[in-house]
């Protein structure tokens, strides 16, 4: 053989190879067509045994030009191989599909009372502007409830408390008041605390509950003021409904609060009392020791049923204790 | 109270829609509950207003004084009630003794009326409108003027009387048959007015049944008194009701409208039933009659307190209405309490006449500065944070509770009693969550919840050894079902025992405690199937499955589990500082042993624990089996032990002979045979 039919024989493989490669279906006749060029005894392989017929000073040339050769149909053969495994596991993957509309395996979480979450959003408000949060016993003594609320015995304010006794000793508390009390005493000024917490009173029928929640604060500062207690109602009223709110205060009647007020906020069109508020009575102060010229206060209490009922749209007070689950899984 | 709008213009020329004055006076602190229109025969258009009046505004509980309310309002001028004064026509012979708690006693006979008229239109009207029921015309006609003036009178038949009045604390052992034929038992804090032979009646609340005025009544005895509200105070209500005139006396009578009142009933009186007319007699133990309160006011303070900028003038023009005859300039102003305002008595006081004639509306409004505060960590937030995650949903039930239910669940001996329960079927305080856990279990599942977790986080109550009620608070659960919500992955599982175990472990792991379980019972849990619960050796709570005999009483086939824990015994943890890690290969066993299934794996792991080193760092129990290849009386359990060492690679020979000691203390000390 002569250098020229080499070439010759060369180009033609180059060609020919190439259109077998790229023409493959599939891995096995891919290598079927690989290794009849680049097997042991491939196409390409003969060839370059047959080298030795050639004169002594082409043998280099037509050398390079068969290596050439050999990469070429080397590159082409990866290059179909790669492209083939990608099909293949395009293919593969395709076919292990699944149905991922069906339900998922997360497991449901329970949930809070919507009294426990009312009075989580509320104390979230209040905790954020430096409030703390404080609690006292259900069972009280007519001292904590009253006497030290500046509410006589015998008082008509009492009438406003349809109160539970207890057989041996004490009451239930009618109001988380007490609390405030028993903070005042503990703790010296100033203060900012609400008392969240159970409250009974006598009374049960479409509006009632003879148990309820009831959340009461207390600010107790230098220079303490109505403008403040205003401020603060109105910044929490509008916080707890996420919106603005329309709100008139007027006078109202709390034997531990001198001057006192009844919080109405605008409710499709009239007025709905939602909180009862004032500036803390000096003699309320003064039972405690707390100096009055020193310092001043202001208190303030919801039902927090009342507020849950609003915020949510609830129309039965007493669906707050069924506890049915129906109700439950709503909040 | 209500009463007709028209009546008011006896005293007042306000020319306002009804709905404005309802709106004034609610936001000057009378609150109107509501009016309705009402064409009058008599008076032309009318309304009748309808009032809640607050306990420290006994002034407002006549038509005078919301007149006079109105009048301070409007800053206009207020009509004094005007009456013609009937002359006399005989001497008293009637005396009367009055004492320190009923310093003003005003009488007055009138004899020989004719009870067969009727009372006059006008006074039936408005009666009416004030829904007051028409008795006759003299009784008719007290009621009108209590209504008018806000003053009680009352009137006796004359002829009945023996002998001189005296007002007069009650005799023990005293008793009285009132108007309303309601015999009480007077105890010697009751004040009455009595006769030379006996009390006739309860002093300011209801005069007695022997004396009233009847058909029959030839002459009468006008009462117009002024009772302390003190002695007055609880009195009715001790006896289980009350009246106009006590609901009036108890928050306080203008002390200066007796006389006032005689007169204008006189007037009436004479209009109606005739008669010839008595002097009249003022008993009055000056000393003892209240007197205008002096209270100084700071303006300064009042600023500060409401926010304002109230100028001297103003303030003096408000409380001059007001009737306190303001004095001073500059800063401090002095005055005195009208004799009908028994809610004035300190400066406090008079900052709410200034802020309420202002309009609270109007006054200034400022946002209360926030301070920054550490947030404390609440228990019972973890708890139910924890829960919550765990899939149950918080319920809250009355801390009331029948007998019957605490018989079954009680843990107190002595119970927390109500005395005047809103139904016996809430006559005690709880002293455990679970019979209100179990309610609301058993109204779901009756509502088709067949698979329930539920939680109550709340306070219980006991005696212990003082009268004081005892209170602690505390977290219980009830689990019933599936232990999963049936997912198409899932198999099917009842809830077990160790469920209602795993679910206490992850509430604890918030808290400072070591936990142990002790099969320690209570009567209405299994008692093979519960447990104590301990903090070292401190009882904490318990858990377990429903006792079968309360299940069988429910109708219940399954099993039900509670657990409880008192979380006032808990401490949460203290801050998680980090601890170094071993960097060298752990080396891990699994084995198996077959012991008496009377050794619970407590001591099996405990025993292990002994015997497998300091490196010893994991020891999980992944199976227990029995069976076939197992004999009958022994079960096989299986742990994986992990060992790894802070200071190097442990070696495998190292390992083996350790696990040949724990091998052969398990043969020695539980009999337990290592499995193949």
């Amino acid at each position: 053989m002569d250098l020229k039919s080499l070439k010759q024989k060369i180009s033609t493989l180059k060609s020919e190879s190439s259109a077998l490669i790229n023409s493959s279906n599939d891995k096995g006749s891919l290598e079927k067509t690989y290794k009849s060029y680049l097997g042991k005894s491939g196409e390409v392989n003969l060839l370059l045994k047959s080298l030795g017929s050639l004169p002594q000073e082409k043998r280099k040339e037509a050398g390079m030009l068969l290596n050439q050769l050999k990469s070429d149909i080397d590159n082409s053969y990866k290059d179909k191989t790669s492209e083939l495994s990608k099909a293949e596991n395009e293919l593969r993957l395709g076919n292990q599909k699944i149905d991922i509309s069906l339900p998922s395996a997360s497991k449901a979480d329970g949930s809070l009372h919507p009294v426990t979450q009312t009075i989580n959003e509320i104390s979230d408000f209040f905790e954020s502007i430096g409030f703390g949060i404080e609690s006292g016993p259900e069972t009280e003594t007519d001292y904590y409830n009253f006497e030290a609320l500046n509410v006589p015995e015998d008082h008509p304010a009492k009438d406003m408390h349809d109160t539970f006794y207890l057989k041996e000793s004490g009451l239930l508390r009618t109001h988380t008041s007490p609390v405030q009390i028993r903070t005042m005493e503990n703790k010296n000024p100033p203060h900012r605390i609400i008392c969240p917490g159970k409250v009974f009173r006598k009374d049960s029928d479409l509006t009632h509950t003879p148990m309820f929640h009831q959340i009461e604060g207390l600010v107790v500062e230098e220079g303490a003021s109505f403008a403040q207690l205003k401020g603060l109602l109105n910044d929490f009223l509008e916080d707890f409904f996420g919106r603005e709110v329309e709100l008139r205060f007027r006078p109202s009647y709390f034997p531990f609060t001198e001057p006192s007020a009844e919080v109405d906020i605008k409710w499709n069109k009239s007025w709905l009392e939602v909180l009862g508020c004032g500036m803390v009575h000096p003699n309320v102060l003064e039972m405690v020791g707390v100096d009055a010229k020193k310092y001043s206060g202001f208190a303030f209490g919801l039902g927090v049923e009342r507020m849950a009922m609003l915020k949510y749209d609830i129309p039965d007070l007493r669906l707050f204790f069924e506890n049915d689950y129906r109700f439950l899984k709503q909040f | 109270m209500q009463f007709s709008r028209n009546w008011l213009k006896d005293f007042l020329d306000l020319n306002i829609s009804t709905e404005d004055l309802c709106f004034q006076l609610t936001m000057a602190g009378v609150e109107v509950d509501g009016y309705d229109s009402f064409n009058s025969k008599i008076t032309g258009k009318d309304s009748i207003i309808k009032l809640d009046i607050t306990p420290n505004r006994g002034d407002c509980f006549s038509v005078y004084g919301v007149a006079r309310e109105l009048a301070v309002i409007n800053n206009l001028k207020l009509r004094r009630p005007a009456f013609k004064s009937i002359e006399s026509s005989f001497k008293e012979d009637l005396r009367i003794k009055v004492c320190k708690e009923a310093p003003i006693y005003v009488g007055r006979s009138i004899k020989n009326i004719n009870l067969k008229t009727k009372t006059l239109p006008l006074v039936a009207e408005r009666l009416a409108l004030s829904d007051q029921k028409l008795i006759d015309p003299v009784v008719d006609i007290t009621n009108y003027i209590l209504l008018e003036l806000g003053q009680p009178l009352h009137a006796f038949d004359r002829d009945k009387l023996e002998g001189n009045i005296n007002v007069r604390k009650a005799k023990k052992g005293e008793s009285l048959i009132l108007l309303d034929d309601q015999e009480i038992n007077l105890s010697p804090d009751c004040l009455v007015i009595s006769d030379e032979k006996e009390s006739i009646a309860l002093a300011g609340i209801m005069g007695g049944k022997n004396t009233c005025v009847t058909a029959n009544t030839k002459s009468i005895f006008l009462e117009s008194a002024f009772f302390k509200p003190s002695v007055i105070r609880g009195r009715a209500r001790r006896f289980g009701f009350q009246t106009d005139a006590s609901i009036r006396f108890e928050r306080g009578v203008d002390y200066e409208i007796q006389e006032l009142a005689v007169e204008k009933a006189s007037e009436i009186l004479c209009e109606t039933v005739g008669g010839e007319f008595g002097i009249i007699q003022e008993s009055k133990l000056t000393k003892e009659v209240p007197k205008a309160k002096k209270i100084s006011l700071d303006l300064d303070r009042t600023n500060k307190i409401l926010g304002t900028n109230i100028t001297s003038l103003k303030a003096k023009k408000y409380l001059k209405g007001l009737g306190m005859n303001p004095k001073g300039s500059s800063g401090k102003l002095d005055l005195t309490s009208p004799s009908w305002r028994y809610d004035i008595e300190i400066e406090a006081d008079l900052i709410e006449e200034l802020a309420r004639l202002e309009g609270y509306d109007s006054l200034p409004t400022v946002s209360l500065e926030p301070k920054l505060k550490i947030k404390s960590e609440s228990k019972e937030k973890i708890i139910s944070a924890s829960l919550v995650s765990q899939g149950f949903s918080e319920v809250i039930n009355y801390s009331f509770i029948s007998e019957d239910d605490e018989m079954v669940f009680g843990e107190s001996k002595k119970l927390v009693e109500v005395e005047n329960p809103i139904s016996q079927n809430m006559r005690y305080m709880r002293s455990s969550l679970f019979p209100g856990l179990i309610n609301t279990f058993i109204h779901n599942l009756n509502n088709g919840l067949e698979s329930q977790k539920l939680f109550e986080i709340g306070s219980i109550f006991s005696h212990k050894k003082s009268k004081k009620p005892s209170e602690r608070t505390r977290v219980s659960g009830l689990i019933y079902g599936d232990v999963s919500s049936n997912h198409w992955l899932d198999k099917p599982r009842k809830v077990n025992f160790y469920d209602a175990k795993g679910i206490i472990e992850k509430i604890l792991s918030s808290f400072d405690v070591t936990i142990n379980f002790d099969p320690k019972s209570s009567d209405f849990l299994h008692p093979g199937i519960s447990s104590t619960i301990y903090n070292g050796s401190k009882e904490i709570g318990l858990l377990g499955a429903l006792s079968p005999n309360i299940l069988g009483k429910l109708g219940l086939k399954e099993d039900v589990f509670l657990f409880s824990l008192d979380i006032e015994a808990l401490k949460i943890k203290s801050l998680q500082k980090f601890t170094k890690f071993s960097k060298f290969p752990s080396i891990q066993r699994d084995l198996a042993f077959v012991i008496d299934k009377d050794i619970t794996s407590h001591e099996l792991n405990v025993l292990i624990k002994d015997k497998g080193g300091k490196d010893l760092n994991n020891l999980h129990l992944f199976d227990v089996y029995e069976g076939k290849g197992v004999d009958d009386d022994r079960k096989s359990i299986a742990i994986s032990l992990t060992w790894q060492s802070s200071k190097g690679t442990l070696l495998d020979s190292d390992i083996d002979k350790v696990v040949e000691k724990i091998v052969n203390s398990v043969k020695k000390e539980l009999d337990g045979d290592l499995r193949n």
